[in-house]
């Protein structure tokens, strides 16, 4: 069902989407479609599929103080909505880069291992 | 993170929600806007290709939308609120429901507060007084006095010697005339020393309290007013203080003012509190005491009130061990073995509401089943509603509500629920506390006090907080479980599933009857315990009798002669108005108050050594016995031979004649009175009476004696000025009222009349306190029946519906309406009976703390429990047979049809 699967997959990539994100905006302040853009860049096509997931995450690091959104003139002068990452965003995007390393190394040990223990 | 940001998010969420949307829309629509473009741009789609694409990557717009004003941070405000809409609107599609649901909280809210209200004002309110905890009231006892007076020496003794204490202090309680204007009234007036206002760590409100020149004998005329009378009589004048007004006929100083709601200790609870005050001017010469911590042989005089005021860090159990080994030290030749005397004191609250603790606590108790029965009731209501939302409830998860949020709307509706109970719960406290303060008996110290104060609503609040979880909570739990596959395809009828949800109900209609038996069993101990105390033979007929006391001061009667001639011509003036039958006077009432005793000594009777021979005094005039309604035995009463000048003559009750005259003739014996001069005229029995139950229907009758007024006033000489007349009619007595106050308006109109009371409800008084149980606990096991029985009727009811094609079949195949009938009330049945088992099992192990409430009637009293059981048992009947009888009318072709 519907409701039993949604939560887990987003759960998984929330985190990786909030840092991915934060981390294209440490280059410039972007609007959502530029950040959307930019992960598919980034990421290889993952974010091609549901790109709208990353609306309630830009929500979520606003209402965490993590980014600012301010409005300007888009490429085409449109006015568009544009973030920008604040300090409490930067300091969030290192200890999310430093726990994601540890974790990672956790992970990459256990596969290691895992040949020889089974 | 920053603290504001959550907030201001939230702000802007709630405030500016209309500009917060617009521009989620605009950024979303420039998402796939632009996306489109990239794609027709980078892979040459079509412009309508491209826009299908760009929305198919971005995914479900409302879907993120929602997810997007979930993160704004204000979602919980907005489902709350949107939950609370929605319980009104479901409450308000159902008002049937909703009334009796809401109700139902409401008499357990509204109980539970009031009762809540009392125990406060009652048990948690500290008593007027400084630090109340460190107050003692003394108190000393003997044999068949187990709470009795001081002594003046005894009060020096512990004064002086008892480390436990910092200050002791004496007073004694009488009565006062005032006049103003040529009005007079008469007042309950205290006798304090100087001392009695420090210890009680009270300071008059204007004014100041006694100095130690104003109490001494013969010391000048000096008055506190309470506060009542101040208002009263002198319009609550600051001036009042210093001037000089007239008491018992003499000019006297206001002194001071007390507080409003100031009382002695033993004024609480008392018929007629004081109400103004008076130096004690006692010394120890006055009082025939040894000056100083002297005693002499068995104490002296028993006649005053004694307080302590503990020393800091001293308790009252080490207070009473000092007084006890003050009394061993003083030993034999004071306080002879068989005399048994025992000093003790009691802290102040214990004094003024240890009585009514036990009481309170066990209707308190009482009325905490009352609000579980309730919210049960509530909870199998949402449970029928819970299984016919299935349903809807069902289609609402497969259309995307999650689980959480749907028990917490749920839960919403019953705190909504809750809400209605508890306003309403709080406006049936208001009325609970109104009718408590109006008709509690003023023999239940504190119990007027009760207030709706913030303390009492924040109860309310709580209970209607608690309510709501243990009413909601399953219903709730129940209805998350449901699975939409199910529901949704075979129409709802989960044969299995709804078993279960049913065992809930059974499970909870079972305790309900067994709550409801355990207070319906309390109740009807106390009815069978009140019943016992009415049963009590007094001794005395109290129906239509009217009393009144009336005093006739020493500075306008000034000798006993006037007195007995006013006395006189009241009665015969008395006896001429229409409707009476016998009219008399006497010292105090049966019932009304504690009755001293004087030392006598009876001709041929020689009391063991060390030991005397104690009555019980009442003075009374001609007419008192027929009045009230007393048993003549032998001989004659007095009647209007027996005048001042005649041979002295006493009656004696039954009691003293089996005490002090076995086997002798009763009548001819001489007795003296205390220190009657041996040269004086005996007093000669003349007649006996049946025992009176002076002191209390449970206790023991002494040994009693009754002499004529006027002769006791010449002999041993006591002139008793404050009398109750005592009038018997053939019909209300309160419609005597009225003649009798103008006969002695006319016969004196200076005189103040007081305490105006049918003997009726001098009895009541009396057992005011197990009436007062009764009454609540009846009440409240009328509620837990009538609640029992609604649950019962709703289970039944809910088996019947969700039976009813069953039925129909049963009926086609031959089943008769009584096989229908015994089916579906076996349904009920079961339930009741789990009820009752537990209910007694529980009853047996709970009334035994109403032992100590309970007269003539033991806790696990058999005929109680039968009665009970019966009761209870046919109000489960009569309450699934309502239900039932529409099963035996089942009818297939309409079942099938309809």
């Amino acid at each position: 069902m519907t409701d039993a699967e949604t939560p887990s997959r987003s759960e998984v990539l929330q985190g990786t989407l909030e840092m991915l994100t934060l981390k294209a905006l440490t280059l410039q302040p972007m609007h959502g479609w530029g950040i959307s853009v930019r992960l598919r860049q980034i990421s290889g096509e993952v974010f091609d599929v549901n790109q709208g997931s990353l609306y309630p995450a830009l929500q979520r690091m606003l209402r965490r103080g993590w980014i600012r959104a301010y409005y300007g003139d888009s490429e085409n002068n449109r006015r568009a909505r544009y973030y920008e990452i604040t300090r409490e965003g930067r300091r969030q995007l290192d200890a999310q880069v430093a726990e994601w390393e540890r974790s990672s190394r956790a992970v990459n040990r256990v596969l290691r291992f895992a040949p020889q223990g089974g | 993170m920053a603290w504001y940001h959550p907030l201001r998010t939230a702000f802007d969420a709630l405030v500016r929600r209309g500009r917060e949307e617009r521009q989620m829309d605009d950024e979303m629509a420039f998402h796939l806007e632009m996306e489109a473009r990239r794609l027709m741009r980078e892979k040459g789609l079509s412009e309508d290709e491209a826009r299908y694409a760009a929305k198919r990557a971005f995914g479900g717009v409302e879907h993120h939308k929602d997810a997007v004003r979930d993160e704004r941070g204000t979602s919980w405000i907005e489902d709350l609120a949107q939950d609370a809409r929605f319980g009104f609107r479901t409450l308000r599609r159902r008002p049937g429901f909703t009334t009796v649901a809401a109700l139902t909280l409401a008499l357990g809210i509204g109980a539970s507060t009031t009762l809540f209200g009392v125990v406060k004002a009652v048990l948690l309110t500290p008593l007027p007084y400084g630090r109340p905890e460190g107050i003692a009231v003394l108190w000393s006892s003997w044999k068949g006095f187990p709470q009795t007076w001081l002594s003046y020496d005894e009060y020096e003794g512990w004064k002086t010697d008892i480390a436990a204490f910092s200050n002791v202090g004496i007073f004694s309680d009488g009565a006062i005339n005032l006049t103003e204007n040529g009005e007079s009234e008469r007042l309950r007036a205290g006798f304090i020393d100087r001392d009695i206002l420090p210890i009680l760590g009270v300071q008059p409100a204007l004014g100041r309290g006694f100095s130690a020149e104003e109490d001494k004998p013969n010391g000048p005329n000096v008055i506190i007013l309470g506060h009542d009378v101040w208002q009263r009589r002198y319009g609550a004048d600051p001036s009042i203080v210093g001037r000089s007004i007239q008491v018992n006929g003499r000019a006297s100083v206001v002194v001071g003012v007390m507080p409003a709601g100031f009382k002695l200790p033993l004024d609480f609870g008392a018929t007629g509190p004081t109400m103004v005050w008076l130096p004690l001017g006692a010394d120890a010469e006055s009082n025939g005491a040894i000056p100083g911590p002297q005693f002499q042989q068995g104490g002296g005089n028993h006649g005053f009130y004694g307080l302590a005021r503990l020393r800091a860090g001293a308790t009252i159990a080490q207070a009473n061990k000092q007084l006890t080994n003050k009394v061993a030290q003083l030993g034999e030749a004071i306080y002879p073995k068989e005399q048994q005397f025992r000093a003790f004191s009691l802290g102040v609250e214990e004094q003024v509401t240890g009585r009514l603790r036990p009481v309170l606590l066990v209707v308190f108790a009482a009325v905490g089943f009352v609000l579980l029965i309730a919210c049960a009731n509530v909870a199998g209501l949402l449970l029928v509603r819970g299984e016919q939302r299935r349903r809807e409830i069902a289609l609402r998860v497969a259309l995307g509500a999650g689980g959480q949020r749907i028990s917490r709307q749920l839960l919403t509706e019953t705190v909504v629920l809750a809400s209605l109970g508890g306003a309403l719960g709080v406006a049936l406290a208001g009325v609970g506390v109104w009718l408590v303060r109006k008709a509690a008996p003023a023999a239940l110290p504190r119990v007027a006090e009760t207030r709706l104060d913030p303390w009492v609503l924040g109860f309310a609040l709580g209970v209607a907080v608690l309510a709501a979880l243990i009413a909601g909570l399953l219903p709730a739990m129940q209805a998350t479980s449901v699975a939409p596959q199910t529901e949704l395809r075979d129409g709802g009828r989960t044969a299995t599933a709804g078993h279960a949800r049913l065992r809930w109900r059974q499970t909870l209609v079972a305790a309900e009857v067994a709550l409801a038996v355990v207070l319906v069993v309390g109740a009807g101990l106390m009815i069978r315990s009140v019943v016992n105390l009415f049963a009590i033979d007094a001794g005395i007929r109290p129906d239509g009798v009217l009393t009144m006391r009336l005093s006739t001061p020493a500075a306008w009667y000034p000798d006993s002669v006037r007195v007995a001639a006013f006395h006189d011509e009241l009665r015969r003036r008395v006896s001429t108005l229409p409707g009476v039958k016998a009219v008399g006077l006497a010292r105090i009432l049966p019932l009304a108050s504690e009755m001293g005793d004087w030392g006598l000594r009876v001709e041929g009777y020689t009391p063991p050594p060390n030991q005397g021979t104690p009555g019980d005094w009442q003075i009374v005039t001609p007419g008192y016995f027929e009045a009230m309604g007393l048993r003549l035995v032998q001989g004659r009463f007095f009647d209007d031979r027996d005048v001042m000048t005649a041979p002295p003559a006493m009656v004696v009750n039954r009691r003293f004649v089996e005490l002090y005259l076995r086997g002798r003739p009763a009548l001819g014996t001489h007795v003296r009175i205390g220190g009657q001069d041996a040269k004086d005229a005996p007093y000669t029995i003349v007649g006996v009476v049946d025992n009176v139950k002076h002191n209390g229907l449970t206790r023991e009758v002494k040994a009693q004696f009754y002499v004529p007024q006027p002769q006791f006033a010449t002999s041993p000489g006591n002139t008793s000025r404050t009398m109750t007349l005592v009038v018997r009619g053939d019909r209300d007595p309160k419609q005597l009222i009225g003649p009798v106050r103008s006969v002695i308006k006319g016969l004196d109109p200076r005189l103040p009349i007081s305490e105006v009371r049918t003997m009726n409800e001098v009895v009541q008084l009396a057992i005011a306190a197990p009436r007062f149980a009764m009454q609540l606990l009846g009440l409240f096991g009328v509620l837990a029946l009538v609640l029992s029985a609604i649950g019962i009727f709703g289970i039944v009811s809910q088996v019947v519906a969700s039976r009813t094609q069953e039925f129909g079949i049963r009926a086609a195949l031959g089943a008769t309406p009584r096989n229908l009938l015994m089916l579906s009330l076996g349904s009920g049945m079961r339930q009741a009976g789990v009820g009752l088992v537990v209910g007694v099992a529980a009853a047996l192990a709970l009334t035994r703390t109403m032992t100590t409430m309970l007269e003539g009637v033991k806790p696990t009293d058999p005929a109680t429990f039968v009665t009970v059981v019966g009761v209870t048992a046919i109000v489960a009947i009569g309450a699934s047979l309502i239900p039932a009888r529409r099963a035996a009318k089942t009818d297939l072709a309409k079942v099938m049809t309809g």
